[in-house]
């Protein structure tokens, strides 16, 4: 099997997850048909892979093609998961549009397009450590919004119970998400640069995303007191993350940094 | 009826007013110290402060029964130190870290050297104390939830201490070896050379590449196009593709070329580097136009191809994918032994882990020199379990998410 099969594979793929999400999304229950159509997206994609490996008598994990593959495997299986859950179906259509949106990539960008991937980046890591963060930033970026919508509950002068008890059971997945493309990013250091930990500006400023998390859930830990300030928190604490993210490369500590790519 | 300031049990006011003197203290004594940078115990000493500290924040809070020792674990304390510290860290993140001496108030506070600096000691401290107190009196007793908190709490504690204090047993030293040439010698971060039990040699260094890629370059910016006109296309012999209204027929492709009388020979000379030969066709004006084309070396000059006013067709110079250095490890005069190394797989010997770090760049593929860093970390396998055991808490925290009925009611 090779890159001329795939178009049938990827077509398959996006069909049953699109099939899935459509059956899912209408007000008629149906059982068992969008399980059989999710796990079927996921295993034609992994058909085509296993081919893939066998054909070029190696792992497929060498050009960016390849590892595309293997977002779209992992993202969609974690969404899957996720899904079964905690039943949240924004969660499912969010990963399975990333997922689809990889495997179209793939289709209109083959391999013999320029795929040049700097040493350090050609890790086993990068695939785990990048789908992570995707997974953990949808998450935190949804509590937002439930922040948001809770404020503006509140000021209508709604309940917010089931709103916040939502959002922190979503910052909790995300955070724990985001703690996961932390210690990834430490371990593949470790392989790549000799050390977990240097303070380099891209991992100071994940780790204070982090720690603002951090503080919003221990500021929660005693759920009746300070709603409103637990909203105003949740809200800020994305525009911190995005700060963080975008803001990186326009700051005078961030100059010298191994992250800066290109 | 309120609470007055200082009065058991403290909230927030107590708990913040604590952190801030701290901050304080630590810019203060960071003033008024004369050494620029803290150097944290070795060595035994740390593993021993350890201990200590484990010991001691075990037996108080089994022996003292005071509400102080109700405060050290309760949330306020927690966010105090934590956002105390996330202040410092806001710090670290904005001013560029330098290894400067005296002068700025910057300096002087600490402000450049943020991670060996007393404020941020001291806060530290604090943050593990509160964490430690904190994660005895809630690990138990020891069902599921309180099994992921210990993982959580125990686990961060565990990688800072393990992180920190073990630091100062970190050795990583550069060493740059040329090709057969032995080496006992290696350089740390600020220059001093240590003297080696071992000594290694180069005994190769290859670099593997990306094939090289052609595209068009904007002559008024003498950059690639990336967007516009398409993308770099990777070489191969036979390629056919278009850029814009150009059609591309690369009939001859070597890895490596070098010029002659007629133009390029394919060539296994140091500093060939990789050579096309194509023909273009203007699809509108039918116009057709052959020649050479090549990234160029060291030695041999590059090679473009005019096409109109705004555009060339030119070769990138071919990216590395990896590079690795064979290397012979002695032990003694006598005993060796051979391995690999590459970015992303370093390998381990006698306690120490090397791994490929650079080459000589001017000289691309044909450098004889690689760069390696040889690091030497006795904490590590520490670190590693607390990480793992964060990693395992956070599965937890994946799974059961914010609540279970059960807990909503104990908090309330
Ligand atoms: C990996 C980092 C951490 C994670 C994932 C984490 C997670 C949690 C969670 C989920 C809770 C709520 C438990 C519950 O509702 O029963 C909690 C409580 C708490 N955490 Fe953390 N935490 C972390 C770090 C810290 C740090 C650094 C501190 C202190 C400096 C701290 C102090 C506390 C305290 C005091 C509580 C309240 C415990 C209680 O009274 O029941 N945590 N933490």
């Amino acid at each position: 099997m090779n890159w001329t099969d795939y178009s049938i594979y990827m077509i398959l793929s996006s069909g049953l997850w699109i099939l899935a999400l459509i059956i899912l999304v209408l007000p008629r229950k149906v059982k068992v048909i969008p399980d059989i159509f999710l796990l079927g997206g996921v295993v034609s994609i992994v058909i085509f892979t296993i081919g893939l490996w066998l054909n070029l008598e190696r792992p497929p994990f060498r050009t960016l093609a390849e590892t595309r593959l293997w977002y779209a495997i992992f993202i969609s299986l974690i969404g899957i998961i996720i899904y079964y859950r905690w039943k949240l179906l924004w969660m499912l259509a969010y990963s399975l549009l990333m997922a689809i949106l990889f495997l179209f990539i793939n289709y209109m960008n083959p391999d013999t397009f320029d795929k040049t991937l700097m040493p350090a980046l050609r890790s086993p890591w990068f695939i785990p450590h990048v789908i992570v963060y995707i997974i953990g930033y949808a998450f935190l970026a949804v509590s937002s919004l439930m922040g948001l919508k809770g404020l503006y509950l509140m000021y209508r002068n709604k309940s917010t119970d089931k709103t916040i008890k939502l959002a922190d059971n979503i910052v909790y997945i995300g955070f724990a998400f985001l703690t996961f493309g932390l210690l990834f990013g430490a371990l593949w250091a470790k392989e790549a640069w000799g050390h977990y930990w240097t303070w380099d500006p891209k991992e100071t400023w994940a780790f204070l995303t982090w720690l603002v998390y951090l503080l919003y859930i221990h500021f929660r830990v005693n759920k009746r007191k300070y709603v409103k300030s637990s909203l105003w928190i949740l809200s800020l604490a994305f525009v911190v993350l995005l700060i963080c993210w975008f803001g990186i490369n326009y700051l005078p500590s961030a100059q010298n940094s191994v992250h800066v790519y290109s | 009826m309120r609470r007055r300031f200082w009065e058991y049990p403290w909230g927030y006011r107590e708990s913040f007013t604590i952190g801030i003197v701290l901050l304080f203290l630590g810019f203060f004594i960071e003033l008024v110290s004369p050494v620029d940078a803290i150097y944290l115990p070795r060595w035994p000493f740390n593993f021993i402060l350890i201990l200590v500290l484990i010991a001691y924040i075990y037996i108080s809070y089994r022996m003292v029964k005071h509400p102080f020792m109700k405060w050290l674990s309760s949330v306020p304390a927690a966010i105090s130190s934590i956002s105390l510290f996330t202040i410092l860290v806001l710090l670290l993140g904005f001013i560029p870290q330098t290894d400067e001496s005296g002068g700025s108030l910057l300096v002087d506070l600490g402000l450049t050297h943020v991670t060996r600096s007393w404020p941020y000691i001291l806060l530290s401290f604090y943050l593990l104390i509160i964490l430690g107190y904190t994660t005895v009196r809630r690990s138990f007793p020891l069902n599921l939830k309180n099994f992921a908190f210990f993982l959580n709490h125990a686990g961060l504690w565990i990688v800072i201490v393990a992180a920190s204090l073990g630091s100062s047993d970190l050795r990583r030293l550069n060493m740059t070896l040329q090709e057969n040439q032995a080496v006992f010698r290696a350089y740390d971060g600020e220059g001093r050379a240590y003297q080696l039990p071992f000594a290694i040699k180069l005994l190769d260094f290859h670099i593997k590449e990306y094939p090289p890629s052609i595209g068009l370059v904007d002559k008024n910016t003498g950059q690639f196009a990336i967007d516009e006109m398409g993308q770099l296309i990777a070489v191969e012999k036979g390629l056919n593709t278009e850029f814009g209204q150009w059609e591309i027929n690369i009939d001859e492709y070597y890895e490596s070329g070098f010029p002659d009388s007629t133009g390029y020979t394919e060539s296994e000379r140091v500093g060939a580097p990789p050579v096309v030969h194509m023909r273009v066709r203007n699809t509108i004006t039918d116009e057709i136009k052959a020649g050479w084309l090549t990234s160029g070396s060291f030695i041999v000059p590059n090679k473009f191809m005019h096409l109109s006013d705004r555009w060339a067709i030119a070769m990138r110079v071919p990216a590395p994918m990896e590079y690795s250095s064979e290397i012979r490890f002695f032990t003694s005069m006598k005993e060796y032994e051979d391995i690999t190394i590459k970015v992303n797989k370093p390998a381990k010997i006698n306690g120490w882990t090397l791994y490929q770090t650079g080459y000589d760049e001017r000289m691309g593929k044909w450098s004889q020199v690689s760069i390696v860093e040889i690091v030497k970390d006795p904490w590590l396998p520490v670190v590693y379990v607390g990480i793992f055991m964060m990693l395992l808490g956070s599965l937890y925290l994946v799974w059961m998410g914010r609540t279970t009925k059960k807990t909503e009611n104990e908090l309330d």
